[in-house]
């Protein structure tokens, strides 16, 4: 009861003031991001802490999570109009949205994809509120072996589930990214790592300049690399026919959103998953499997509800652990830092107010975005117009001046283009960049929750093992690796066979 | 030639660097120091943790590597043609030009050029250079034309968003 209250009061204080502004134009800026090819939630999201770490805590975050839910939906429209997806998390969108858009349904594409990520946020919304509190409290039981298997857990499972054809490949980026974090002075005797006599790499990597590089050069190579885009000009019908044949499929949308929220939860897999896992499980059960890939509402729903549940989703352990459930809650995560707010176990006894006013800001953010979507439907088409060629410069400069506003250092231009760089190259090779910023999220933690761990144990390994949520932790990441692994499957599969062919004899 | 063998020779050789980078962080890590002098605890020297991680990049380069080997990727097959070709290709023209004036723009004049100036400059270089590749030559008069008023107004949009909304000190003068 004290939580709705507080998230009455939250979304009461937000309406009344010009914080009510904020919501419109930072959603509609987020939608404009999500929508331009080039442009991800996650440059977004660090382009705008770059901008508003002068504000106080409360606005800033709440721009921040505006952008975060509408970039997430605004790469639907790019998805249905052009078959690119606007950010990863919509590339299931495009499979039947696309379809949709070339049979003149454009405009019911736009308003299923609209109202299942309002769905999916709500969903996800009511997750995070349930949720944290609960998750925070368990959490206060966790000590340094339980924070060393969550992180280790953490990016074993994003590198699995961001590369799944090549997990190897995803596990090297997310140690890849744990070694980043190590450069710099550690955290227990304030010994330089790897700076070789440079003081600015001894203050280590930045995390932001970090992640424009990887988010915004690298995806501004990968852009002028490939073959340039041609736009559209969509056929569209009604907005509304759409809402109500979105309507039909009410318990897709829910399930969805479930699965959205779970992928959200998990360290560093977030919305690209959410939204694949939730298309894969509509196929599943769908009676009419045969639609999928051809336009198909019901995936084109599921799609989205998943992506956009998979947000507050994200949230979650970023509140409650510290850990983030996505690239852009990466940056989120450093945000609240930055302004001081400290996520983690302790946040439901320091400000548990603040949980619920992310509540509140997540479904002010979904309520705008659904709003400004279907009203802005010919509008926003508009802003697919625009060139790569005229675009891509203007997004470097946001980079290079974003990069640079953190703390006023150029050596922070020089991280950025580094990582934009290695970032595209890593890219071309197949590796992804999401457990990659979660290694470098998770480094801290991971280095002092081992030593520590050490010390406390005496150098006992057993005791990493033995503890009750530690043995959780490493087993479900043992077993999660070794049941996606294809040889596994295959062995288990030809194990039950045997097994039930022997039933039957 | 597939893009499956493309990518295992890709992998020959970024697993080699791999490799190697792994067995330069346990080397380093190593070197680190263990501060015996301040009596530590053995479990809690600066290395411990990189050694480890520098150990996995190894061990995991090294797979990479030997199933490159297994599926054909150590027979690069590098011919002068091949990679005249490559190099001419509209694909990594694109992405050399890319590099090229963006690193230019922010290791030459971002640092030492007022921004208002060195903004503008860099938008109007990229959009001619991209369109001119985009067109096979240089855009026509109209083009150039927006290119420069395009980049004047956002050059200047940014610099005041920064610097007077944002109070964003800005280099080069």
């Amino acid at each position: 009861m004290d939580g709705l209250i507080s998230f009455a009061n939250s979304v009461g204080s937000i309406l009344t003031s010009w914080s009510a502004v904020d919501v419109v134009w930072a959603t509609l800026l987020g939608i404009i991001v999500g929508m331009l090819p080039g442009l991800t939630a996650t440059l977004g999201v660090a382009l705008l802490t770059t901008l508003t770490f002068k504000m106080e805590a409360d606005q800033a975050i709440l721009i921040l999570v505006c952008m975060y839910v509408g970039a997430i939906y605004g790469g639907s429209r790019s998805a249905i109009l052009l078959n690119i997806p606007g950010t990863p998390a919509n590339a299931a969108t495009a499979l039947d949205g696309f379809p949709l858009a070339r049979a003149g349904k454009a405009g019911s594409a736009m308003a299923i994809a609209t109202t299942g990520s309002v769905f999916g946020g709500l969903i996800g919304m009511i997750a995070l509120a349930v949720i944290a509190p609960v998750l925070a409290e368990f959490a206060l039981s966790f000590g340094a072996f339980e924070f060393f298997w969550l992180a280790v857990f953490g990016v074993l499972i994003s590198g699995q589930l961001t590369s799944l054809d090549d997990p190897i490949k995803g596990w090297i980026a997310g140690f890849l990214g744990l070694f980043i974090a190590t450069i710099g002075q550690e955290g227990i005797y304030a010994v330089p790592r790897f700076s070789y006599g440079s003081t600015d790499l001894s203050g280590g990597i930045g995390l932001l300049p970090a992640m424009v590089g990887a988010f915004g050069l690298a995806e501004i190579l990968t852009v002028m690399r490939h073959e340039a885009f041609e736009a559209v000009r969509a056929k569209s019908d009604s907005v509304w026919s759409g809402i109500r044949e979105a309507y039909k499929y009410k318990f897709t949308a829910i399930r969805s959103g479930l699965i959205g929220t779970l992928m959200g939860l998990i360290p560093g897999v977030g919305e690209d998953m959410g939204s694949w896992a939730s298309y894969a499980a509509a196929r599943q059960t769908s009676k009419n499997k045969e639609e999928f890939g051809k336009g198909s509402v019901e995936g084109l729903l599921a799609a989205e509800s998943g992506n956009n549940a998979a947000v507050p989703g994200a949230l979650i352990p970023v509140l409650t652990l510290a850990v983030p459930g996505s690239a852009p809650a990466a940056v989120l995560l450093a945000a609240m830092v930055i302004h001081g707010i400290r996520p983690g176990p302790l946040i439901m006894i320091e400000s548990p107010g603040f949980v619920y006013s992310v509540v509140a800001m997540v479904f002010l953010a979904t309520i705008a975005m659904g709003v400004l979507g279907l009203l802005l439907t010919r509008p926003l088409v508009l802003v697919l117009k625009v060139t790569r060629e005229r675009l891509m410069p203007i997004i470097f400069v946001l980079c290079t001046v974003g990069a640079f506003a953190i703390a006023s250092r150029t050596f922070d231009v020089w991280v950025m283009l580094f990582f934009g760089v290695f970032g595209f190259i890593l890219r071309e090779l197949k590796y992804p960049m999401a457990p990659l910023i979660l290694g470098i999220v998770l480094g801290d933690i991971l280095d002092k929750s081992l030593r520590r761990g050490l010390v406390l144990s005496d150098g006992e390994l057993m005791q990493f093992f033995n503890r009750p949520i530690s043995m959780v932790l490493w087993i479900s990441a043992l077993l999660f690796i070794l049941l996606t692994m294809p040889s596994i499957r295959k062995l288990l599969g030809r194990l039950f066979k045997q097994k039930a062919e022997g039933g039957v004899q | 030639m597939s893009h499956q063998s493309s990518m295992n020779k890709a992998d020959f050789i970024s697993s080699i660097i791999l490799t190697l980078f792994g067995i330069g962080v346990v080397v380093e890590s190593l070197r680190l120091p263990r501060l015996e002098n301040l009596n530590v605890n053995a479990y809690t020297v600066p290395g411990i943790v990189p050694g480890f991680l520098g150990l996995f990049l190894t061990v995991a380069g090294l797979a990479i590597f030997v199933r490159s080997i297994r599926r054909g990727g150590w027979k690069l097959s590098l011919n002068k043609d091949g990679m005249r070709r490559w190099l001419g290709s509209a694909m990594v023209m694109r992405t050399a030009v890319t590099v090229v004036i963006t690193m230019g723009y922010a290791i030459l004049l971002f640092p030492n050029v007022p921004f208002w100036i060195a903004t503008p400059i860099f938008i109007f270089v990229f959009v001619v250079a991209t369109e001119a590749m985009k067109y096979g030559g240089l855009p026509d008069r109209k083009k150039l034309l927006t290119a420069l008023v395009l980049a004047i107004i956002a050059g200047l949009l940014i610099n005041y968003v920064f610097q007077d909304l944002f109070f964003v000190r800005l280099p080069g003068g």
